[in-house]
């Protein structure tokens, strides 16, 4: 039997990355392959689904399939492709350094190092997927031979986990709800939604709240700082910066909530966007890097940068119910073009398997 | 399928265009909320801004950079001979010099290593200082003190406190929903109850939470401020708060103040009970048999509090007299009015009580 094995450097439970990783290797599996995910760093929640990547290097035979996701630099991937095997990328984009100058250095230099090293093994694959029109259009600028793209693989059936009661409980007593969700991280403009929100208080609804769903681990400085911000802003009462969350608790924000907001500035596809309309949440995001592919006018897309009117925009969608009505039946439609299966079938003839 | 009308994304934004002025026009979008508006991020250097003179955000870059050396000279006739000469030399030079520019890469990567490792940790001894802060503060409110003998040899009688809180209940007559800070066993609670009062209460204690549960009243378990600052705007309509100013700081006070004006309804009543210092015997003695009483607060200063933090019908009531007196079944008048004097003085009420009303 010929393999199809996956590997990225790090595997996480709840990331849309390890999530696409796991429901590929499960679609591998059941066409008749064998597939298991390889990491250099699983972390707990995971480790026991994923593979140390050493053990790669005697598993794979030349007829196997090694597909590699690229969202960071690793030495790992410069040996990965001395093994003689096909070789595939599924590239997902790596945020441009910029983004985190000044706020945090490492993950500056990391970014910096995984463009070089990109470009430095592309001459190794013979396929390279972008999961967006966006992220293949850099594939191709990075001298990749043959690109594809193909969208990212989501289990749907995994959002009709019971939404976590607790969560439901707390945040039932409040009024309007604004959300966003994604790692509180510079490139997501965490603090551009915060400047939002004091207009949207002072100007719309003095008793919003505004819920940032997402982990802060990998950037505790911005962190601090927006925290400082939000008290500076007299949002103390107003946001809630909830953390990283279980899968249930996540459905349980997207339940409460009213409205759907992102003022990321780059986003390499932008799974919460479609969650969001899983969910017949109205999305009103700005539109940059792959944003605008993704929701594809299923969404107010704002193109100004101006904050007062995404917060006008915010209420406007939650309170006018025809074009409430309009943007989730468009949002409803839109994932139903992510279906896992049509993803799944489309993954399978790129691959050529 | 049904088709759906499209969404018409430029009607949609010329909406929200026109909200925007039209807020701009009234004045509802002012200067105030500019400045919110562009309020840049705190805490240290601006970012995503291109501040290459910031040798931090240079460093890596200049790391980063190759550095390519043409060989090839272009002069005219000599041009080909002057090449051969410097690839010779580079060729004879080469190992030597792969083996400094390693040596030298790798020091790079050591020292801006090291640079940014010492950026990211936080000063020496940063958490040492931080727990003996802490510390300290358990000592100061005493938290290592055996409170439930505390209670047994100093805690008020469950009577006496009922009788005391009976005197207030009037003012919540018909209420909904009105909160009692630092309920503690539920006394006044259990009051509200029999009055016909909706109202719950909020305490740091578990086992009072706990002795609240079991007599059937509605108790959260959260330090006072913490849950004024949880509750959303004009979510209660009453406070009654039964010594506790006196266990927090002034500011602590304050801060709760304004909390509790922003989450009352307009005309709900708030009343703050605590020692009162005016009198000598309390002031200078039985207001520190709690070793966790933080500031005693003259009545004075109190009501200045309540009207300055924007109450109205503000009133303060003393109750509770001494049980001590001198007589003054004296004969002599100027010594019967310096006997009532010295009375009021050291055995006046023992405590009172602040109210005010939130405004309209």
């Amino acid at each position: 039997m010929t393999a199809v094995h996956q590997f990225h450097p790090v595997l996480a439970p709840g990331d849309a990355m390890s999530n696409h990783v796991f429901a590929l290797r499960d679609r591998l599996r059941s066409w008749g392959y064998e597939s298991d995910a390889y990491a250099v760093d699983a972390k707990p929640g995971v480790a026991g689904e994923v593979l140390s990547y050493r053990r790669l290097f005697r598993m794979v035979k030349p007829e196997d399939t090694l597909i590699l996701h690229f969202s960071m630099g690793n030495e790992v991937f410069d040996q990965l492709i001395k093994i003689p095997s096909r070789r595939v990328l599924v590239y997902h984009n790596i945020t441009p350094p910029e983004f985190f100058s000044g706020i945090n250095d490492h993950a500056a230099a990391f970014a910096r190092l995984g463009l070089r090293q990109l470009e430095q093994i592309a001459p190794a694959f013979d396929l390279a997927i972008g999961v967006s029109a966006f992220n293949r259009q850099d594939l191709d600028d990075m001298g990749f031979r043959k690109t594809a793209h193909v969208p990212i693989l989501i289990d749907w059936k995994l959002y009709d986990t019971a939404p976590d009661p607790a969560v439901l409980a707390r945040w039932s007593v409040f009024g309007r709800k604004l959300l966003f969700v994604g790692r509180v991280s510079p490139n997501k403009r965490h603090d551009d939604l915060l400047r939002m929100f004091a207009y949207y208080r002072a100007a719309i609804d003095r008793e919003a709240q505004l819920l940032l769903v997402g982990s802060y681990r990998d950037h505790r400085e911005y962190y601090a700082r927006l925290r400082e911000l939000q008290r500076a802003l007299g949002l103390e009462t107003a946001v809630t910066f909830t953390g990283g969350v279980s899968l249930s608790e996540l459905c349980a924000y997207y339940r409460e909530a009213d409205t759907f907001v992102s003022l990321s500035e780059h986003e390499g596809f932008g799974v919460p966007l479609l969650e969001a309309m899983r969910f017949d949440l109205p999305v009103v995001a700005y539109d940059a890097a792959a944003v605008g592919e993704t929701v594809d006018g299923a969404a107010v897309l704002l193109h100004e940068r101006d904050l007062a009117q995404a917060a006008e925009a915010s209420a406007l969608v939650s309170e006018d119910a025809a074009l409430r009505a309009k943007l989730t039946a468009a949002g409803r439609r839109r994932v139903a073009d992510f279906d896992t299966e049509k993803v799944a079938q489309r993954t399978r003839e790129v691959l050529g398997l | 399928m049904t088709t759906q009308p499209p969404i018409d994304l430029d009607a949609i934004l010329a909406e929200v265009r026109a909200r925007v002025r039209q807020k701009r026009e009234s004045g509802l979008y002012g200067s105030d909320l500019d400045a919110a508006l562009t309020l840049p991020l705190p805490g240290g250097r601006p970012i995503f801004s291109e501040e290459l003179k910031d040798p931090f955000l240079a460093l890596p870059e200049v790391l980063d950079e190759d550095v390519a050396y043409d060989s090839k000279s272009r002069k005219r006739y000599v041009g080909p001979v002057i090449t051969l000469a410097r690839r010779a030399l580079i060729g004879l030079l080469r190992w030597w010099l792969a083996a400094v520019t390693e040596r030298q890469e790798r020091i790079n990567q050591l020292v801006a290593r090291a640079l940014f490792d010492l950026r990211d940790r936080p000063t020496p001894g940063l958490e040492k200082r931080l727990r003996k802060l802490e510390l300290w503060h358990e000592d100061f409110v005493a938290a290592n003190l055996h409170s439930v003998y505390f209670q047994a040899r100093f805690g008020g009688d469950e009577p006496v406190i009922r009788r005391q809180s009976e005197a207030f209940a009037d003012l919540f007559a018909g209420r909904k929903r009105v909160v009692d800070l630092g309920c503690g066993r539920g006394i006044f609670l259990g009051l509200m109850r029999d009055k016909g009062v909706g109202a719950y209460g909020v305490d740091l204690d578990p086992r009072m939470v706990a002795q609240c549960a079991e007599r059937g009243l509605e108790c959260v378990e959260a330090d006072a401020l913490g849950h004024l600052r949880s509750l959303p705007d004009r979510a209660i309509d009453g406070i009654y708060a039964r010594h506790i100013a006196e266990h927090v700081l002034p500011g602590e006070l304050v801060s709760m103040l304004r909390e509790a004006r922003r989450v009352l309804t307009p005309g709900a009543p708030l009343i703050f009970v605590t020692p009162n210092v005016a009198t000598l015997t309390v002031g200078a003695h039985s207001f520190w048999l709690d070793p966790s009483h933080v500031r005693p607060i003259p009545p004075e200063l109190f009501r200045f509090y309540l009207e300055v933090e924007g109450f109205v019908d503000v009133d303060v009531r003393t109750f509770e007299p001494s049980e001590q007196r001198l007589s003054d079944k004296v004969s002599d008048a100027a010594v019967r009015e310096n006997v009532k004097l010295l009375n009021e003085t050291l055995f006046g009420d023992r405590d009172y009580a602040v109210i005010g009303r939130a405004p309209a």
